[in-house]
């Protein structure tokens, strides 16, 4: 049985529908992309996975338990962690206080603090920010502290949600050196993007989603070098 | 007058711009106009501040033509060219007054705003024949202005102790009555009657009063230019700095009534009650970011379970001590605070404000109602609620139920900071910022939510539990939305999130007006200018928390380097 899995998942806004049957898995230890234009529907399904929207049909199972009728916060403690689309982290709390929100569900002070000194050295740039508040920081730096964040839950899996929106191409490219770290310390990560090629250069396997609906899935390389894939996504 | 001083420096008065600094003068007369008109300034006129010298009404005259002329004088423009506008607008300001004077009885003005007489007409003109009184008033005018444009020109190291002792001298005149009362009989007689004559200051009490507060308050503005310096280089002086602070803060609430007699232990009680429903609307407001218009509601809970449970009186359903009576209130409170909370649970912002405000009206309404008559006595209230005692020792003064009152808040205060700095309080914060993404991260929105109307309503109902003794009896008539709307609103003149913040904000928006009391109808109209100007000029609050001054900080400090679209990114 698949670590994450999403079988047959409708969910709508009222009447609109936006996903129509989407069905992925994810193994453990996997990093896994889906990739699509604006308006697919990739961020209904990552909301509707981490409990902030519920769906009309369909099921959601992780780790072994079935989570599409939990509430979020019950979600969270499972382990299954969202780096929510936009960043959004807490403007008006510091840096340093964004990271133990992140630890919310756990109890082990000592650890927490370890883990804080461990993302300084994942984040150095962050150190330097510590005590500043959120709000006032680059694009950036405001994704290193919503990954960070996440990654103070302890998470078994991560959902990010386009974590390089609106950054710069350098920029771009320190994220998705983060998100192969975190992957290589054994995170399980289901990354959705709009920067198809990168994701799915570095992802072991890869969902197109298409106005509520898989239409291709394939392994990262395979799909990057798929004519489809080429004339829809990357021009 | 004005037109010598102005020609003399020929020069600067060329650059000098006309039209702006005509207009600023204009305006503020016509704010002494619309003070004449409103009747405020008759009233202040019968108010001495200095005895034979200066009434309070003239006081505030002389501080519109200053403000005239500190707003046309613009630093840019040279001393000589800012000194010449402020003189311009001030002159202009007391022309516009003056000529309002020479109008009231030729047009019979009075037929449409009552409070042109000719008595006003009189003290606009100082008493002189008309147009002397007009020359003299305009010559105040540019005098006051030209103060005005000078005051932008000294530093703040200055200008802040002379603002202070000018403030100082003016309560010390305003409040004569009060501080008589606490000098006389005592030790202090000497200095009263150093300063004092029997309805304000001296001439030489104002002058005394003046420079030794210019002299502490320079004293004390390097005193504290210095701790922040310090506090820049060390980062967590903030801490101690909010303690002292709070520390004297504390100690003019021990004291103050002690001084001052009933009348201002019964200030003081109300001030105390609304600083405990302050740190309970805080704690939803200010950490939860719930905001709350029915917060009343709790209030009216806490003080009729009190005096369902306490009073000589048919309706009471129990006899009981009142230290027995007043947790059963605080429980009744939360329980109410929750379920007020259930139906409001999804509902966000300005939507939750106007929810909020029918959930308390309803509270006040089923109250009054014909159905609720007959256990709650409707309009008529319940009364004879018994004054509790501690062994056998009545608290029946109202400096007594005050200390009851500060004990509680003292309590309810480090209740309060503790909830702040703890896991709860930080769930709240996150829950204000985003609540989305705080239940991603596994905060239970719906418990968090719950607990803060629970708690908040817990400190509302013990204040509700100590109104209901204080009154004796209470009525529906009490618990207006308007209670609701003054403790946000001192929350916000305190400074959100600030539990000093509260204590300052209840001080100045519930004590200074009951204080005020003999100007009637007017202190609101004080009361929502000073909201405005407050909300213009000092927004994070008097005294600000941490937390919001670090954001003000935030936005005037560095900014961030802007984020690059992905434009060519793929």
């Amino acid at each position: 049985m698949p670590y994450l899995e999403v079988d047959d998942l409708h969910v709508g806004y009222g009447q609109i529908a936006a996903l129509k049957g989407v069905s992925l898995s994810v193994e453990k230890g996997q990093l896994v992309t889906l990739v699509g234009a604006n308006g697919a529907g990739k961020t209904t399904l990552l909301r509707t996975i981490s409990g902030l929207l519920r769906p009309s049909r369909g099921s959601v199972n992780f780790d072994g338990q079935r989570i599409d009728a939990m509430e979020a916060h019950k979600i969270a403690g499972t382990g299954l962690v969202q780096v929510p689309e936009g960043r959004r982290i807490f403007g008006r709390l510091t840096v340093s206080e964004n990271l133990e929100l992140g630890a919310f569900t756990r109890n082990d002070k000592a650890e927490i603090m370890a883990d804080k000194e461990r993302m300084m050295t994942v984040f150095p740039r962050l150190k330097e920010r510590f005590r500043q508040l959120a709000g006032t920081l680059s694009g950036g730096e405001q994704q290193m502290v919503a990954t960070a964040r996440a990654l103070m839950a302890r998470p078994k899996a991560l959902l990010m949600d386009e974590p390089t929106m609106g950054l710069s191409p350098i920029m771009v490219e320190q994220v998705f050196d983060t998100i192969q770290t975190i992957h290589a310390q054994g995170v399980t990560i289901l990354l959705v993007e709009q920067n198809a090629l990168m994701a799915l250069s570095v992802a072991d396997y890869g969902y197109v989603l298409e106005s509520g609906h898989i239409v291709l899935e394939g392994q990262g390389d395979a799909l990057v070098d798929d004519e489809r894939v080429r004339h829809a996504y990357l021009g | 007058m004005s037109i010598a001083i102005l020609k003399a420096p020929s020069v600067s008065v060329a650059s000098v711009d006309v039209a702006r600094t005509l207009r600023m003068g204009l305006l503020l007369g016509g704010v002494g106009v619309y003070l004449a008109a409103v009747g405020i300034l008759a009233m202040f006129n019968e108010r001495w501040i200095i005895v034979g010298l200066l009434t309070l009404g003239y006081g505030v005259l002389g501080l519109v033509y200053l403000v005239a002329g500190m707003i046309s004088a613009r630093r840019g423009a040279g001393l000589m060219t800012a000194l010449a506008s402020g003189i311009l607008s001030g002159a202009i300001a007391g022309l516009t007054v003056s000529v309002l004077g020479l109008v009231i009885g030729p047009f019979s003005l009075q037929s449409v705003f009552t409070q042109l007489n000719g008595k006003l007409a009189d003290s606009l003109a100082l008493g002189l024949a008309p147009l002397s009184g007009l020359l003299v008033m305009l010559g105040i005018g540019a005098v006051c202005g030209a103060i005005g444009a000078i005051l932008r020109f000294t530093p703040l190291t200055v200008r802040r102790p002379l603002v202070i002792a000018a403030l100082v001298t003016v309560t010390a005149g305003l409040f004569q009555e009060l501080i008589q009362i606490m000098l006389q009989d005592g030790p202090l007689t000497p200095v009263q009657d150093l300063i004092y004559e029997w309805e304000g200051l001296t001439a030489q009490g104002a002058a005394i009063v003046f420079v030794v507060a210019f002299i502490l308050a320079l004293i004390g503005v390097q005193i504290s230019r210095r701790r922040a310096r310090a506090a820049a280089a060390k980062a967590n002086a903030d801490s101690g700095q909010s303690l002292t602070k709070m520390g004297m803060i504390f100690l003019v609430l021990v004291l103050l009534p002690l001084m001052g007699g009933n009348y201002i232990g019964q200030v003081l009680l109300l001030v105390g009650l609304y600083i405990l429903m302050g740190m309970g609307l805080n704690l939803e407001v200010g950490l939860a970011g719930l905001l709350d218009l029915g917060f009343v509601g709790f209030f009216a809970v806490g003080a009729y379970v009190t005096a369902l449970l306490t009073a000589n009186h048919p309706m009471a359903i129990l006899h009981l001590n009142f230290w027995v009576a007043m947790p059963i209130a605080v429980l009744a409170s939360v329980v109410v605070g929750v379920l007020f909370g259930i139906p409001v649970l999804g509902v966000r912002g300005d939507y939750l404000a106007v929810a909020t405000m029918g959930l308390g009206e309803i509270v006040r309404v089923l109250v009054v109602s014909d159905a609720a008559k007959p256990l709650l006595g409707g309009p008529l209230g319940i009364t004879q609620v018994p004054k509790p005692a501690i062994f056998g020792y009545g608290l029946t003064t109202p400096i007594q139920l005050y200390y009851l009152t500060l004990v509680a808040s003292l309590v309810a205060g480090l209740i309060a900071w503790r909830l702040e700095g703890s896991r709860l309080g930080r769930a709240w914060m996150a829950l204000r910022d985003d609540e989305d993404v705080a239940a991603a991260l596994g905060i239970d929105r719906i418990e968090c939510k719950l607990l803060a109307y629970g708690l908040g309503a817990a400190f509302a109902g013990l204040a509700g539990s100590i109104f209901a003794v204080m009154l004796a009896s209470v009525y529906p008539s009490s618990f207006q939305l308007v209670v609701s709307i003054n403790v946000l609103a001192l929350i916000i003149v305190g400074g959100m999130g600030s539990l000093p913040g509260v204590a300052i904000g209840s001080l100045v928006l519930i004590g200074l007006p009951e204080l005020l009391r003999e100007f009637g109808e007017y202190r609101y109209l004080f009361y929502g200018v000073a909201l405005i100007f407050m909300m213009q000029f000092r927004p994070e609050g008097l005294m600000p928390s941490k937390v919001r001054k670090r954001e003000l900080h935030a936005a005037m400090g560095e900014t961030s380097e802007p984020a690059v679209p992905t434009a060519r990114a793929a």
